[in-house]
């Protein structure tokens, strides 16, 4: 027997779960039928484990102290990883080698035995590791650490935590060690701890947080000075910085109850959810064009999507609604599709989620089935990476390396997205797209067409006429004798004329009188006309104007099978799967199924169920990677710092139950953000100064244990965005079609409608202040990134972003001292500077430092700026283009242009381009 | 103030923040130096990073690196790896185990090359007429016949060759020289990146991401057109006294402002930009000016032919960065040049017209000027091709399927053996079975020409210390050194 009653004796904080997984039903439903004897010979384990139960998990592949490594616990991954592509996935493992379970090691393959307990030496398979024979691929060898761990299991007599099943249901069997991974355990709400310092708490989350800072010998830092505070409260929330005078007024009374009014002043604005909508754009990869080839065509409805994600924030729509509208919306619409009530369109917008993704097959594409499969993979990243901080990709072609994600749940998870993409029946984006019109705008439009009718039939009439009295008018200066002969060949279709005819038009060219050619006989005949056919246009653009949002929806009653794809290959179809969501978490949490076919929807329920499936309050992952998220947007660094992946290859958490206390507050507030929003921003914990400390810059250089605020740099958004609010430019207009992007003459990307004059651009065209409006509305087309934003690590959406990563590099600084936009920019302040301040050069600057810092100016930095004040308008004032001149007096004058700079360097210093 | 305390004033501000402090890469070699077979304390220094040059353990032969970065799989049957054995089964069944990557077109019909191979120069290295120019400098190429990463699709052999694994977010090797040495320049980015104006090479950016090493490493792209790069010059009215004087006035207001936030890395950091910026305006300039090149030396690289005059442009750009002390420089190839699964017989040629004669002229240029003693020139992609047809649909429709398993490219200077071959794959050309160099080997070797040991330039982060090579079995190749 290979658990020959050894006595586990590792470390191991996980016991109480596994302890209740080994006693589920759900769970010993996949193993071997259960006998009497089995079952109590797990419970002698598990008594056993629990005389053992000290703290610390194991890490997959590391051997604690004097403990025996186990086969689940510290061999398995590595064979997972290195072996099993070839020996266990495969149809036919290679040399009838299975190596995923240690009792076909045993057996062994071809070669006989690959594992002789107690004997590494004359174990095959520690023989081919060690010789580096096996993996036969060099550069995938495993490491001498990893040879050893083989090794000393092997020693120790090849053990199992516990007997094996007897067989493996296609890509099924997952082990409690995998089960029991942190991010799909039950979200339990814990207890908060108790502090020394009680006084610091103002919610658990201070507690949370303090706790682990004492237990260093740390505190939080003291909290941040009015103005520092209130300018990082705007930023956070608006991306925008606070006028100069909420930031007096907020000087003046600053408690508690002052900020908590400040704080549900901005959750009101409208401006909050254009900051936060940004947040989630980035995950479900919001683009306005299509992407995948060069064509990159433009999406012109998408912003109905981003509208949606704005209006969602801002009226705090439960979490749990807005990822059931996104996944299913369409399946939620009760009004019929030619007659959409302005609800059902707004659901209908919401799937625009589902829509994200790069599609290439409105256009070229060198392989159209390719095309088709990569929309979908894409989708399938996004929604996984988004909601469900699972790299869910990775198994698209084969089982996940590191989490236990098989290549068949990856096929159960694209089938609920099957019915909607429908690969063998694909419809084109323009396909999709559907259309607002109403029975009433089709009837107008009706109406409107047959006024235009009748003018082209006037039209249609009137021009037989001309072509007739002009074909005459030719024939004059012809010999009679082929006159008779002409008119039959102008009547005949010019397609249908026979040899001879066209031989006659080819002696007589002008006698070729069409629609085309009347103009070149009758100049006033063809004006006329075309008078006429204007006039019909005219017409015609009354009709209500035909708008489109665009979805993903199902075509009813049809049902397309899924089946896998061997080695992700479309053209390799293996069997047919069903849908289902992630069985490892269906293992660990009693969650309702997907079905193939709901007799509730007309289409198939399967989306309606996975947005069902993953707003359970019993779905482990949901709450906590959006909490994780929101937590990282306001202290710039997650909980866990890998947002996109709660599987094995991701970071743990750093404060695991505050991360598990957030989750279930979230839930229990209804999904509330807006709630999330106010217990973190009036936590102690935010409202800290930047951490100043050399004994926790030691002890913490990451800053891990919140010990201190950590300095942000202004994302790309808030940056462009700040600098047109602060100088008061920026256009407030919300929502509607995207302002569009376009190259300038030197190539770089900057807002304009494009007026290209044989290939160069042509004329500006006048934007009317859309240009100035915020970046949320610009244009986001993935082949024209706007370059402003762009240089400050806008990220491009391939298909979507888990996390913006901020550089510092030279183009941004060059961007800061030579763009046209800097300059144009800081003129705009300057102006503004003026106008509020009047003429005193005093007022103007300490107004500046007002705007662009949020306080006023010490003594020495406004005798500084005054000098340089004085100096730069000494040198402008010795270049022509500022001296006075009657005939063309200057744009600016010095002194202006000095003051246009002074700006410039503010907006290029690091007090405005960073948040405390 | 007159102009010598100004800047006296400036590089005593620079001492007293970012520059100074000793970067971590120095301490760990440093560390290491003292050879102790102590236990490694915890690093408790505050971190600092910049790209100031740093010592190194031991003299190095090479002081830059230019990589001509093929994307795509340039095909080693047709340029580099003759079979000549191959043309007794052109067109007949393979008889041994191909591993495919795209099983859908896949045919096991032979592929010998239709192109002919002569040998070149004194050392008679084997080349095909594909490839002319680059035959005529063979005695200074040290060719690599067994190059290998074992996987089969671009991504990942991508980042194997330049991150050294195959995951995602990691450091190119780029960054990790920069973060080892520094640069020599402090007046142009320690790390450029020149793309071509095609698309962008599969994984785009992050051909030149610094991962997880502190952004100053990151590569900065030259821009592909004119201006290669945006915003170099300032607007006429603030060109000298005016701009001077205003980044002074910006370096008061950032000298303040991070005075009382000590330890802020970021805040060092764009303050060094803003020098290496108002610097780079001069020095840039300078450096993309082709004008001042000869003709000779422009017709040297093709810049006069249409066919290279795009990659030659960028080839002769090059030199001129490393010729002012860049540490890093890769040339890229668009997305996807190299990759013939189908059209390989119209597409390969095409593809080497492009570059055979500027990589040459590299080549030849950084050896007249004395130059490429001490600069690695490397030529190569990501993957080669199989010795079997692909998409055998006609033959102007033939092509061949990746291969990570045995493949070629070549690398010249900065200490590796001139005029030589390394290395074999099997009779087939299809996997490595001779002095098999992989990805984390060749890092490996490189990072010592560059003085540097790949298991001791550490970066360390999640308390753990990481390496180019990733605790991958790499060895300092000593058959491929001079």
């Amino acid at each position: 027997m290979i658990f020959s009653g050894c006595v586990p004796d590792w470390h191991l904080e996980v016991i109480p779960l596994f302890v209740k997984m080994l006693l589920q039903p759900l769970i010993l439903a996949d193993l071997p039928p259960s006998s009497a004897t089995t079952v109590m010979f797990r419970l002698s384990i598990i008594v056993t484990l629990f005389t053992a139960v000290t703290v610390g998990l194991p890490s997959a592949h590391a051997v604690d102290g004097d403990s025996a490594p186990r086969f689940e616990t510290h061999v398995r991954s590595i064979m997972k990883t290195h072996c099993w592509q070839c020996h266990g996935e495969e149809e036919q493992p290679e040399g009838e080698l299975d190596l995923r379970l240690v009792r076909w090691m045993l057996k062994g393959g071809e070669s006989g035995a690959a594992i002789v307990g107690g004997k590494p030496d004359e174990s095959l398979l520690y023989q081919r590791l060690r010789d580096g024979e096996m993996p036969p691929d060099s550069s995938k060898l495993l490491s001498a650490r990893e040879i050893e761990i083989v090794r000393d299991w092997i020693v120790g007599g090849a053990a199992t935590v516990r007997p094996e099943p007897e067989s493996i249901n296609a890509g099924a069997f997952i082990t409690a060690e995998e089960r029991s991974h942190w991010s799909y355990r039950p979200i339990v709400r814990p207890v908060v701890p108790q502090v020394a310092d009680s006084d610091s708490v103002v919610n658990p989350i201070d507690a949370f947080l303090l706790a682990r800072l004492e237990a260093r010998g740390f505190t939080f830092s003291p909290r941040a000075v009015p103005h520092t505070l209130i300018r990082r409260l705007y930023l956070d929330l608006h991306g925008l910085p606070p006028t100069p005078e909420a930031v007096a007024l907020f000087a003046e009374k600053y408690d508690a109850d002052a900020w908590l009014q400040l704080v549900n002043q901005l959750l009101t604005s409208t401006q909050y959810g254009e900051r936060w909508a940004r947040h989630w754009l980035d995950v479900a990869g919001y683009a306005d064009s299509e992407g995948y080839n060069d064509v990159d065509a433009v999406r012109p409805d998408a912003w109905r999507y981003r509208d949606y994600v704005i209006r969602s924030f801002n009226a705090d729509k439960p979490f749990d609604q807005f990822i059931r509208e996104q996944l299913a919306g369409d399946e939620m619409v009760t009004s019929p599709q030619n007659n959409l009530s302005a609800a059902d369109a707004e659901l209908l917008a919401a799937t625009g989620f589902l829509r994200m993704a790069p599609d290439g097959t409105g256009g070229a594409v060198p392989d159209v089935n390719v095309a088709r499969n990569d929309t979908i993979a894409d989708t399938i990243r996004i929604v996984s990476s988004s909601l469900m901080g699972m790299t869910v990709g990775c198994a698209q072609c084969h089982d996940h390396r590191y989490d236990p994600i098989s290549q068949a749940d990856y096929y159960r998870f694209r089938a609920i997205f099957e019915p909607a993409f429908d690969w063998e029946k694909w419809r084109k984006p323009s396909q999709r797209r559907i259309s607002l019109y109403t029975d009433d705008n089709r009837t107008e439009a009706a109406r409107v067409e047959v006024q235009a009718k009748k003018i082209d039939a006037e039209r249609s009439k009137k021009q037989s006429e001309f072509i007739a009295a002009t074909f005459e008018k030719q024939l004059t200066k012809l010999p009679v004798e082929i006159h008779e002969q002409a008119r039959a060949a102008h009547k005949a279709d010019a397609k249908k004329r026979t040899a001879e005819q066209n031989a006659l038009f080819k002696k007589h060219p002008s006698l070729n009188v069409t629609a085309g050619s009347l103009y070149l006989y009758d100049k006033k005949a063809a004006d006329q006309l075309k008078t006429m056919a204007d006039e019909a246009t005219k017409i015609r653009a009354t009709k209500p104007a035909e708008e489109f949002v665009r979805a993903l929806t199902e075509v009813a009653g049809r049902v397309p099978v899924t089946k896998l794809f061997f080695r992700g290959d479309h053209d390799q179809q293996k069997q047919e799967l069903m849908p289902a969501g992630l069985t490892v978490i269906s293992e660990t949490a009693e969650l309702n199924e997907i079905p193939v076919d709901a007799a509730k929807f007309a289409t198939t329920g399967r989306r309606t169920a996975l947005a069902l499936r993953l707003t359970s309050v019993r779905y482990p992952l949901t709450a906590r990677v959006f909490v994780n998220r929101v937590w990282l947007h306001h202290f710039g660094r997650g909980l866990v710092t890998t947002p996109a992946d709660f599987g094995a290859l991701g970071q743990k958490p750093s404060h695991p139950e505050l991360l598990d206390w957030l989750a279930a507050e979230f839930i229990d507030s209804g999904w509330s953000l807006k709630h999330l929003h106010r217990l973190i921003l009036t936590s102690n914990a935010w409202q800290q100064q930047l951490r100043n400390s050399d004994d926790q810059d030691l002890a913490d250089p990451d800053n891990e244990l919140y010990g201190g605020a950590r300095l942000l740099r202004l994302d790309a958004e808030a940056l462009r965005d700040s600098m047109l609010a602060l100088s008061g430019r920026l256009n407030q207009k919300a929502f509607g079609p995207a302002v569009p992007v376009m190259a300038d003459r030197v190539g770089r990307f900057v807002i304009g409608q494009e007026n290209l004059n044989a290939g160069r651009p042509g004329a500006k065209i006048d934007l009317k202040g859309e240009e100035f409006r915020r970046s949320i509305y610009i244009q986001v087309r993935r082949s024209r990134p706007l370059s402003v934003l762009e240089t400050f690590d806008r990220p491009a959406m391939v298909p979507n972003c888990d996390m913006r990563r901020p550089s510092t590099g030279s183009t941004q600084s060059l961007l800061m001292m030579n763009s046209d936009l800097l300059l144009e920019y800081s003129r705009f302040l300057a102006a503004h500077l003026a106008d509020e301040a009047g003429d005193d050069v005093t007022h103007q600057i300490q107004l500046s430092w007002r705007l662009v810092y949020s306080r006023l100016p010490e003594h020495s930095e406004l005798d500084a700026a005054a000098a340089f004040l004085a100096e730069q308008t000494a040198v402008f004032s010795e270049q022509s283009a500022y001296m006075p001149n009657e005939k063309k007096p200057p744009a600016r004058t010095a002194s202006q242009e000095a003051m246009a700079l002074m700006c410039q360097m503010l907006l290029s210093s690091n007090e405005f381009l960073y948040v405390d | 103030m007159n102009e010598q305390q100004n800047h006296s004033a400036r590089r005593h501000f620079l001492a007293s923040s970012a520059m100074s402090v000793s970067s971590v890469a120095l301490a760990w070699l440093q560390n290491n130096e003292r050879a102790s077979a102590e236990i490694k304390k915890p690093d408790l220094q505050r971190k600092s990073f910049d790209t100031t040059p740093k010592a190194v353990l031991k003299e190095p032969q090479a002081r830059a690196m230019i990589s001509l970065w093929m994307q795509g799989g340039p095909s080693h049957h047709d340029m580099f790896d003759p079979k000549p054995e191959m043309a007794k089964y052109d067109g007949k069944e393979f008889p041994g185990e191909i591993q495919y990557d795209n099983a859908a077109q896949a045919s096991s019909k032979v592929f010998a090359s239709p192109w002919k191979f002569r040998h070149h120069g004194e050392c008679g290295m084997e080349l095909s007429e594909l490839v002319p120019h680059t035959a005529s400098v063979a005695d200074d190429i040290c060719l690599i016949r067994s190059t290998k990463t074992g996987v089969n699709n671009h991504g990942q052999s991508i980042r194997a060759l330049q991150t050294g694994r195959t995951v995602e977010g990691r450091p190119t090797l780029g960054s990790w020289l920069t973060y080892g040495l520094g640069c020599e320049a402090d007046n142009l980015p320690a790390f450029m990146a020149l793309i071509d104006p095609g698309q962008l090479p599969v994984l785009g950016v992050e051909n030149w991401s610094n991962g997880w090493l502190p952004s100053i490493y990151q590569g900065s792209v030259v821009r592909p057109t004119e201006p290669r790069i945006l915003d170099l010059t300032p607007p006429p009215h603030l060109k000298g006294k005016a701009q001077k004087r205003a980044l002074e006035f910006l370096e008061q207001l950032n000298s303040r402002h991070v005075a009382d936030r000590p330890g802020q890395l970021d805040l060092h950091a764009r303050i060094a930009s803003y020098q290496l910026a108002a610097k780079m305006q001069t020095a840039a300039t300078d450096a993309l000016d082709l004008s001042k090149e000869t003709k000779a030396t422009q017709e040297m690289y093709g810049i006069h032919e249409t066919v290279t005059a795009e990659y030659g442009t960028r080839c002769l750009i090059a030199r001129r960065l490393i010729e002012r002390g860049v540490r890093f420089v890769q040339v890229y190839t668009a997305n996807q040049l190299w990759d013939s699964h189908g059209g390989i017989l119209s597409r390969l040629p095409a593809a080497c017209k492009k570059v055979d004669q500027p990589s040459a002229a590299l080549v030849w240029d950084l050896k007249q000027r004395g130059l490429l003693d001490s600069t690695v020139v490397h030529w190569g992609g990501e993957m080669g091709r199989l010795p079997v047809v692909q998409n055998d649909a006609g033959r102007s429709k033939i092509g061949r399927d990746h291969n990570t398993y045995g493949f070629s490219m070549w690398v010249a200077g900065g200490g590796f053996k001139a005029g030589h071959v390394h290395g074999q794959t099997d009779e087939w050309g299809h996997e490595a079975v001779e002095d098999v160099v992989n990805h984390f080997d060749y890092h490996a070797t490189l990072l010592h020409l560059f003085g540097l040991d790949h298991e001791q330039l550490l970066f360390r982060r999640s308390n753990r210390d990481q390496t180019l090579t990733d605790g991958q079995p790499g060895n300092v190749v000593s058959a491929l050194l001079a």
